[in-house]
C-alpha cells in the first residue's frame, strides 16, 4: 500500500517537475533567445534533436550517441551514467538535456550550481516519449517541429496497429541478453510497443521495467515468438539456446529471432520505425508485400487462431 | 572438543544426507510457476512443459546448487584452516577475482562464440566459463608466485596477496564495466551479482567432477588440518609437512574456486558463513567438520536459489542476496548464543 503511494507520490512530483519545466521554457520563450548550444546527455535525447531538425545546435553528446551518423563526430562529454561535468561546462551550453532515469537528475543539481540550464525528459512509457519530444521541441524553439514529429511518429504507430488488428496476439518474449536472460518486464515502453505490434509481453506482469528471468517461468509461459535484440546478436546463436525445450511453440514454430537493433531499445523518434520492426517479427504474415491487397479487411494470411 | 568417533560421523553425516536429499526433492518441486510432477513424469523426452520445467530448467540447477554451496563451504573450512583467519573465504583468494575477470573479458569480447562439444554431438555450451577459469589459473599462479619466499608459501602473505589483487581486479572489471554498451553493462552486473542458471547437465557434469576430485583430496588432509590450527610450528613438531600442506591446500581449493566461479560467478557469504555455522554445531575436528560443511553448504544454497526464483516471482533475484539475508543474522544469532553459553559456564 505505502508501495503504491510512494509510487504515485513520484509520479505526481515528476508531473509537477514537468509543469515547472514547461513553465520556465515558456518564460525563457519570452525573455531569452532559444538556446544555440545544447549538450545531450543521452543517445534518444540526441536522436531527438537531430530529429527535430537542429542536430547543428548539439554541441556535446555521449560516448554511446552513435546515431544518425553526424552525432558521432561531436565532443564526447562522457557515458550515459557518468557524463563528465567539466566535459558538459567546457562546452559553455546554454541548455543541457537529460533524462529522469539514470542519475541524471542528481547530476542536473550539480550542474544547475554551475550555473548551467538543465531540462529533464521523462521517457518511461509511449506517452512519455512523444510528451518529451514536444517538450524538447518547445525548448528549443520550434514547438511546430514537435508536433510535425510525433505526428509522423502516431502515423507511423497507426499503420502497424492497422496491419496487425485482424491478427490474433501472440505471447512474445523480448530479451536483451541470454545469460543471464534479461526480458521487458511491465513497466517499460518496450512492453507497450510490444502489445501495439499484436503481441503480449509473457512478463509484462512483472512490476520491474527489466528483470532476470527464470527458464521455468519462459517454458511455463509457452511465448510464440522469442525475440532477442542485445547486441551482436544472430539467429542461430538465439535459436541453439532454446533448441533444448521443444515444449515452447517459438521454438517448434521457428519463431526466435536474434535481432540487435538500437531503433527499439532507445526511447526516442524512432520508435515508430522500432515498433514496425517488432510487429515484423511478431507477425510476419501481416508485412508480406506481396499479399497486401489480399490482406486487407480479411485478417493477415497464415495467422493462427 | 568433542572426542569424534564412527557412530558420531555417521549420525551427523546421515542426517545432513537426508536433509540434502530432501532438500534436493523439495527445491525441484517448489518454483515460481507450477508444476504437474505426474505430468512431468509421463513422455520425459517429448516435448512436454512440465519435464521441461523439472528436467531442464530446475534439476540441473539444483545440482548445480549443491555441488556450489558445498564446495565453497568446504573451501572456506580449509582456508580459515590453512589463513588461520576466521575471516578467509573463497572470495578472498585471489583466484575469485581472476575468474570473475576472465569471465568479463570472455564476455565482453567472444559473448556469443559457443563451444562444441564433442565436436558438437552433445551440444554446446557457452565459453564464457572456460574463459573465466582460464582467468581462475592464471590469477592462481600470480598469487602463488607472489607468496611464494624461499620456497615456501606464506599464509599471510596469501592472505594480502589475494586481498589486494582481487581489488586490483576489481578496479579493472569497474573499468571495463564503464566502457562497454549500456546493455552490454546491464549484463556484466548481472553475471558479476552470481546465478546457477544453468540447462547444460554437462556443466553440472563438470563441476562435480572438480567439486568431488578437490573434495576428497581435501578431505584426506583433515588430520594435517586439525594440527595447523595449533599454528604452523606446533603442527611441524607433530609432524605435518607444513610447506606441502599448504601448497597443496591452495591449489586444490583455487582448482575449486576457480571452477566454481567460472559457472556461477560469484556467489558470496556460503563459504564464510556455513564453516563457522558447522562449527558451532559439531566441532572443530575437520574430518568431520569437512563433510558436514559440504552438505550444510548445500543444503544452504539449494532453498536459497529456490527463494530467489520464487520471492520476485517472475523476476529472479540475484542468488548472492539471499545467501546474504538469510545468512547474516543467523549466522549472528549463532554466535550470540555461543557467546552467551561460554559466558555462562
Amino acid at each position: 500500500m505505502s508501495c503504491l503511494r510512494k509510487f504515485i507520490a513520484v509520479r505526481l512530483l515528476i508531473a509537477s517537475l514537468s509543469v515547472l519545466a514547461a513553465l520556465a521554457s515558456v518564460a525563457q520563450a519570452a525573455s531569452a533567445p532559444y538556446p544555440q548550444r545544447v549538450v545531450s546527455l543521452a543517445p534518444s535525447v540526441t536522436e531527438t534533436l537531430f530529429a527535430l531538425g537542429f542536430g547543428n545546435r548539439v554541441v556535446g553528446v555521449t560516448t554511446y550517441c552513435d546515431y544518425p551518423a553526424d552525432a558521432r563526430k561531436l565532443p564526447k562529454i562522457g557515458g550515459f551514467i557518468n557524463p563528465s561535468l567539466e566535459a558538459i561546462a567546457a562546452q559553455r551550453p546554454d541548455l543541457v538535456i537529460g533524462v529522469n532515469d539514470s542519475n541524471h537528475p542528481v547530476k542536473a543539481r550539480e550542474m544547475e550550481r554551475l550555473g548551467l540550464k538543465v531540462a529533464l525528459l521523462t521517457v518511461s512509457n509511449v506517452n512519455d516519449i512523444l510528451n518529451s519530444i514536444k517538450s524538447v521541441a518547445g525548448l528549443i524553439g520550434s514547438p511546430e517541429a514537435g508536433e510535425k514529429l510525433v505526428h509522423k511518429i502516431t502515423r507511423q504507430f497507426d499503420e502497424v496497429t492497422k496491419r496487425v488488428a485482424p491478427a490474433p496476439r501472440r505471447r512474445t518474449l523480448l530479451a536483451v541478453g541470454l545469460r543471464p536472460l534479461v526480458a521487458v518486464g511491465g513497466r517499460n515502453f518496450l512492453d507497450e510497443l510490444i502489445t501495439l505490434a499484436g503481441g503480449e509481453n509473457i512478463s509484462g506482469n512483472a512490476a520491474q521495467p527489466w528483470l532476470n528471468l527464470p527458464d521455468e517461468y519462459v517454458v511455463a509461459r509457452a511465448p510464440q515468438v522469442i525475440i532477442e535484440a542485445g547486441m551482436g546478436s544472430d539467429r542461430g546463436r538465439v535459436a541453439r539456446n532454446w533448441n533444448d525445450l521443444k515444449s515452447i511453440p517459438a521454438v517448434k514454430e521457428r519463431r526466435i529471432y536474434g535481432y540487435p537493433s538500437d531503433k527499439i531499445l532507445r526511447p526516442g523518434p524512432r520508435i515508430g520505425e522500432g515498433l514496425e520492426e517488432i510487429a515484423r517479427l511478431v507477425h510476419p504474415e501481416c508485412f508480406a508485400e506481396s499479399k497486401r491487397e489480399s490482406n486487407k479487411g480479411s485478417g493477415c494470411e497464415g495467422s493462427r487462431p | 572438543m568433542k572426542v569424534l568417533d564412527r557412530r558420531r560421523m555417521i549420525l551427523v553425516n546421515g542426517v545432513l544426507l537426508a536433509l540434502l536429499a530432501l532438500s534436493v526433492v523439495g527445491c525441484a518441486l517448489l518454483g515460481p510457476v507450477r508444476l504437474d510432477l505426474s505430468q512431468a513424469l509421463q513422455d520425459v523426452f517429448s516435448a512436454n512443459p512440465d519435464a521441461e520445467i523439472l528436467f531442464r530448467a530446475r534439476l540441473p540447477r539444483i545440482l548445480l546448487g549443491v555441488a556450489i554451496g558445498g564446495g565453497m563451504a568446504a573451501c572456506g573450512v580449509v582456508l580459515q584452516a590453512l589463513l588461520g583467519n576466521p575471516l578467509a573465504c573463497p572470495q578472498m583468494l585471489g583466484v575469485s577475482g581472476g575468474a570473475s575477470l576472465g569471465g568479463i573479458l570472455g564476455l565482453i569480447l567472444f559473448p556469443h562464440w559457443l563451444l562444441p562439444i564433442a565436436g558438437g554431438l552433445l551440444g554446446e555450451i557457452s565459453w564464457v566459463p572456460l574463459a573465466a577459469f582460464l582467468g581462475a589459473l592464471l590469477s592462481m599462479m600470480l598469487v602463488y608466485r607472489f607468496s611464494l619466499f624461499h620456497g615456501r608459501l606464506h599464509p599471510y602473505h596469501l592472505l594480502l596477496s589475494g586481498v589486494i589483487f582481487n581489488s586490483f581486479i576489481a578496479a579493472v572489471i569497474m573499468f571495463l564495466n564503464s566502457i562497454v554498451d549500456f546493455y552490454q553493462a546491464q549484463g556484466l552486473l548481472f553475471w558479476l551479482m552470481g546465478s546457477l542458471s544453468t540447462r547444460a547437465y554437462l556443466t553440472v557434469a563438470f563441476i562435480w567432477a572438480y567439486i568431488i576430485v578437490g573434495f576428497l583430496w581435501l578431505w584426506a588432509k583433515g588430520l594435517s588440518l586439525n594440527l595447523i590450527t595449533l599454528g604452523e610450528e606446533a603442527a611441524m613438531q607433530l609432524g605435518v609437512e607444513t610447506v606441502a600442506l599448504q601448497r597443496q591446500i591452495f591449489v586444490a581449493s583455487s582448482l575449486m574456486i576457480g571452477a566454481m566461479v567460472s559457472v556461477s560467478g560469484m556467489i558470496g557469504f556460503v563459504g564464510l558463513m556455513i564453516p563457522h555455522v558447522v562449527r558451532l554445531i559439531v566441532g572443530s575436528d575437520h574430518r568431520l567438520l569437512l563433510p558436514a560443511s559440504f552438505l550444510a553448504g548445500g543444503i544452504f544454497l539449494c532453498w536459497a536459489d529456490t527463494l530467489a526464483r520464487i520471492l520476485l516471482a517472475p523476476a529472479e533475484l540475484p542468488v548472492g542476496i539471499i545467501t546474504a539475508f538469510f545468512g547474516g543474522p543467523f549466522f549472528l544469532f549463532l554466535l550470540y548464543r555461543e557467546g552467551s553459553r561460554k559466558l555462562a559456564l
